[in-house]
């Protein structure tokens, strides 16, 4: 099946939308694209500058760490007696110092120095000292966060620096615990987005402090420490988590801030691509909207010029052409239209009155005709009668032969009144009766008030001569003509019927086509035909038979008076 | 015909567009925070700030609302029933709930999970079918282990003192029943005595001494929480009988990590608080979202014992020490 061509509205809409679509879906996916690289971006430089400062304020704990030390082991190296009063005022300055403890060579407590607690007599485990690690340091020893455990009902969270001192009473170690809750409440209050933290990180690898240590504790969270350990410093982005690593200065230490793409990219690019969505969606109902608006101006007039284009196809005689409105192209194809309609109804016009005209001409030269047939047929019956001494009926004869001439000619004129064309009729059956011997009967019914008007001359007389050679002719029993004249409003109607053998539908049909044999003169399809030219469509004539019942013939025409039918002669 | 195929085609184009233009601009990002209630047995023990501050974490991390109430005192149900009420009359769309009573609590937290509220029972359950997940210790698991501790510490045959909160507390029911147990099965121990205290250091401590003038004989004692602990330690050392009883408490408190290094405490059953706060919220989190398909009916804390060896290592000072 052949695919039917697109509309022009279709075509162009669908251009603008495909065109504005493709270009949109670019433009969003480049957009997209781009937006999201900087939202990653975004989130590591955020991440980055959230470890940063908590690798800065860890490295100033470690610095105060070294500075407390120094002063510590300066004053311990001192004079003894100036050391009370110093570590009490020290203590009090600096409350970030849990305790200040000192040890022998062999590591036991010689003295500690606390605000506000004294170490138990009996120490369990000292976390803040240990010997053995004291001994194989080459300097100063820093400790991971631990809890201080050498009070009772005081137990805080501290880094202890533990560095040698040598005083009077010999050589030894002074440590230092500094509050490490200082540094967890920094950690713990850094957020990076929402979710995002960060913990810190020794460069064994294992953790030095993390805000969710008891999540890690109780296993309900883990952190990749492994891998984490071997990842240099800067911004590493696994797709799914942001790890931004610093080491701290003066420390072995690393901060390691922990962000989530799905939450600091992913959230605001779902947002993103909703809102380019929505732009775009918007864009492209607009696009369509103008599309359609605009093949609307161009496809409308052209719509209109198709119209009225079937409908001079279908009924060209009578369309009267209204021009067309709209663009320039348009107004110009509507007005060569325009001419070319009345230049269609002008030529069409004029090859209907020649072929009328044509015609007439050939009727006119087939009623100037003679059927040589009838005519010595007519003459011999004539010869006979006056062989026979039968003058009177001889002359009567020869009456109706010239009457039948005289009207045939009726001096060139094409319509004759009904009276005399009822004359010819008469004459030809007279004739006509004498030449087949008395074998049928005819009588004329005529309106009296048909007489005035006009008919075609020779109506009557080819379908006369059809009932009596087709009907009568082969009729055993006697035959009948019956001639009607009667009014039917503005018509004339003629009947003609006779009781001969009739007619199948198939005979009656070819009889209307045929053209007439030089034996049947005028024929019944140019009665009709002749008709049709000088009264139209409506008018003519109709067979009504029946086969072995006989055949009536109706004639109609306009009622015309003298003088109201310009011959167009 | 055509025309109007054409319109309609144009229509159906204009509404898709016009969807996809509304679906774009409507964000679920601007609906409000959602709203987790936590009412507690009691705000003031270092136990239940532990809870809060995993609960807080976790409504940091899933960024909801949080309240967190309790009573003065852990006997208070009505009042606790009242902060439900309260709760749910604020809004609340979730509520994280540790019962005082396993029954008088059950119709408070049935009026709410009927208002459409998710209920997450955490450290001691309720006697509802409403609750969607029990988060807590096991406890009669961690009863066992305190019996456990007790059986492994001492030789020979025990003499048993327990020294239990309100009886109508599920969870305490269910450790002293864990350490009945255990104590039965081993054969060597007779539980000497039974009480049931207020849950109060001082009520705690003045009833398990008159408990230990009368029962002389006790050399092992178990205390199933941690103000009731605080005073069975006080009451050891009042006595002055730290090296002759074995204490079993729970919980970590500074008196009962005192009472660990002199010998008023040997063993400490420490519960996993941080995890019940956090997984107590995180549940209501995924009820709220539509996973709540995904609960287990109960999830297990762990339980650790601490003892004089373990309390210093990395782990026991992480167990026993939380960052405040």
């Amino acid at each position: 099946m052949k695919r039917k061509p697109m509309r022009m509205t279709q075509i162009l809409v669908g251009l603008v939308a495909a065109i504005v679509a493709v270009t949109l879906a670019v433009w969003v996916t480049l957009y997209l694209h781009q937006y999201r690289a900087a939202a990653i971006q975004n989130a590591g430089t955020s991440s980055a500058q959230a470890v940063s400062q908590v690798a800065g304020t860890v490295g100033n704990y470690m610095e105060e760490l070294g500075e407390t030390i120094d002063l510590v082991v300066d004053q311990v190296q001192g004079k003894e007696e100036d050391q009370a009063e110093f570590f009490s005022a020290f203590l009090r300055i600096r409350p970030a110092v849990i305790a200040v403890t000192r040890y022998d060579e062999q590591g036991n407590l010689v003295d500690c120095r606390a605000l506000n607690h004294t170490p138990r007599k009996e120490i369990l485990q000292n976390l803040s000292f240990d010997l053995e690690k004291a001994r194989n340091a080459s300097g100063r020893v820093v400790t991971a966060p631990h809890v201080e455990t050498i009070f009772q009902g005081y137990y805080p969270w501290v880094v202890t620096i533990i560095d040698r001192v040598t005083t009077p009473e010999g050589s030894g170690w002074v440590a230092l615990d500094l509050s490490f809750s200082g540094i967890a409440d920094t950690i713990n209050n850094v957020g990076i987005g929402r979710r995002g933290y960060c913990f810190l990180l020794d460069d064994s690898g294992s953790i030095v402090y993390h805000p969710q240590q008891q999540l890690l504790y109780a296993g309900l969270k883990s952190e990749d420490t492994a891998r984490l350990g071997t990842l240099a410093d800067g911004i590493h982005n696994d797709g799914t988590v942001i790890y931004c690593l610093q080491t701290v200065p003066n420390s072995n230490w690393r901060v390691v801030g922990v962000s989530f793409v799905d939450e600091l990219v992913n959230t605001s690019f779902r947002q993103m691509i909703r809102t380019a969505v929505g732009i775009a969606a918007v864009v492209l109902a607009a696009a369509l909207v103008a599309g359609w608006v605009l093949s609307g101006l161009l496809t409308r007039p052209l719509r209109r010029l198709e119209g009225a284009m079937e409908q001079f196809e279908q009924d060209a005689a009578h369309f009267t052409y209204q021009p067309v409105d709209g663009p320039r192209e348009v107004r110009e194809l509507s007005d060569s239209f325009g001419h070319m309609v009345i230049r269609i109804q002008q030529l069409m016009g004029k090859v209907r009155e020649e072929e009328i005209n044509l015609r007439k001409t050939e009727l006119k030269a087939l009623q100037a005709q003679i059927n040589p047939h009838f005519l010595y047929n007519t003459l011999d019956s004539i010869a006979w009668m006056c062989e026979r001494g039968r003058n009177a009926d001889a002359v009567q004869m020869v009456h109706a032969l010239a009457r039948l001439f005289r009207i045939s000619i009726s001096k060139g004129h094409e319509l004759i009144p009904v009276a005399r064309e009822i004359e010819h009729a008469t004459s030809y059956l007279q004739i006509q009766k004498y030449r087949y011997k008395n074998q049928f009967t005819y009588h004329f019914d005529v309106d009296p008030a048909c007489n005035e008007y006009l008919c075609n001359k020779i109506t009557l007389q080819p379908i006369i001569e059809n009932a009596i050679t087709h009907g009568l002719d082969l009729l055993v029993e006697e035959g009948h003509i019956e001639v009607k004249v009667r009014q039917d409003g503005g018509d004339i109607v003629f009947e003609v019927s006779d009781n001969g053998v009739g007619m199948e539908p198939e005979q009656v049909e070819a009889m209307m086509r045929r053209e007439p044999s030089d034996r049947t003169g005028i024929g019944i399809k140019n009665v009709n035909d002749r008709l049709r030219i000088y009264f139209g469509e409506q008018y003519g004539l109709t067979i009504h038979s029946v086969p072995d019942e006989g055949t009536t013939v109706i004639i109609r025409m306009p009622k015309i008076k003298e003088g109201e039918y310009e011959e167009t002669r | 015909m055509r025309r109007r195929a054409d319109l309609a085609a144009l229509g159906a184009a204009l509404a898709a567009a016009l969807v996809l233009a509304l679906a774009g601009c409507s964000s679920p990002a601007a609906s409000p925070r959602r709203k987790v209630a936590v009412v507690a047995k009691s705000t003031s023990t270092e136990f239940w700030k532990a809870v809060f501050t995993g609960a807080e974490a976790a409504a940091t991390e899933y960024n909801l609302e949080l309240t967190i109430t309790g009573p003065e005192t852990e006997e208070d149900y009505e009042t606790q029933n009242a902060m439900v009420a309260q709760a749910v009359a604020d809004g609340a769309q979730a509520l994280v709930f540790s019962a005082i009573d396993y029954e008088a609590n059950a119709e408070a937290i049935n009026a709410a999970a009927r208002a459409g509220v998710y209920i997450v029972g955490i450290d001691s359950a309720v006697n509802s079918s409403l609750v969607r997940t029990y988060i807590g210790t096991n406890n009669y698991a961690a009863g066992c282990m305190a019996a456990q501790a007790a059986l492994d510490g001492c030789e020979g045959t025990l003499r048993v003192g327990l020294v239990n909160y309100d009886r109508n507390s599920a969870n305490g029911q269910a450790r002293e029943q864990g350490a009945r147990d255990t104590f039965a099965q081993s054969g060597r121990a007779e539980i000497v005595a039974g009480i049931n205290t207020l849950s109060s250091a001082e009520e705690s401590c003045a009833d398990t001494a008159a408990m230990l003038a009368m029962h002389p004989e006790i050399d092992v004692l178990l205390a199933f929480n941690e103000p009731i602990s605080v005073g069975a330690a006080r009451a050891v050392k009042q006595a002055g009988k730290e090296g002759d009883i074995y204490c079993v408490a729970f919980d970590s408190n500074v008196e009962t990590v005192d009472g660990l290094q002199t010998g008023e405490v040997d063993a400490l059953i420490v519960q996993n608080t941080y995890a019940m706060g956090y997984l107590g919220v995180e549940s209501a989190y995924k009820l709220l979202t539509g996973h709540g398909d995904t609960l287990e009916q109960t999830v297990d804390t762990t339980t650790r014992i601490i003892n004089r060896e373990n309390m210093f290592t990395m782990d026991g000072q992480k167990a026993l020490f939380p960052f405040e």
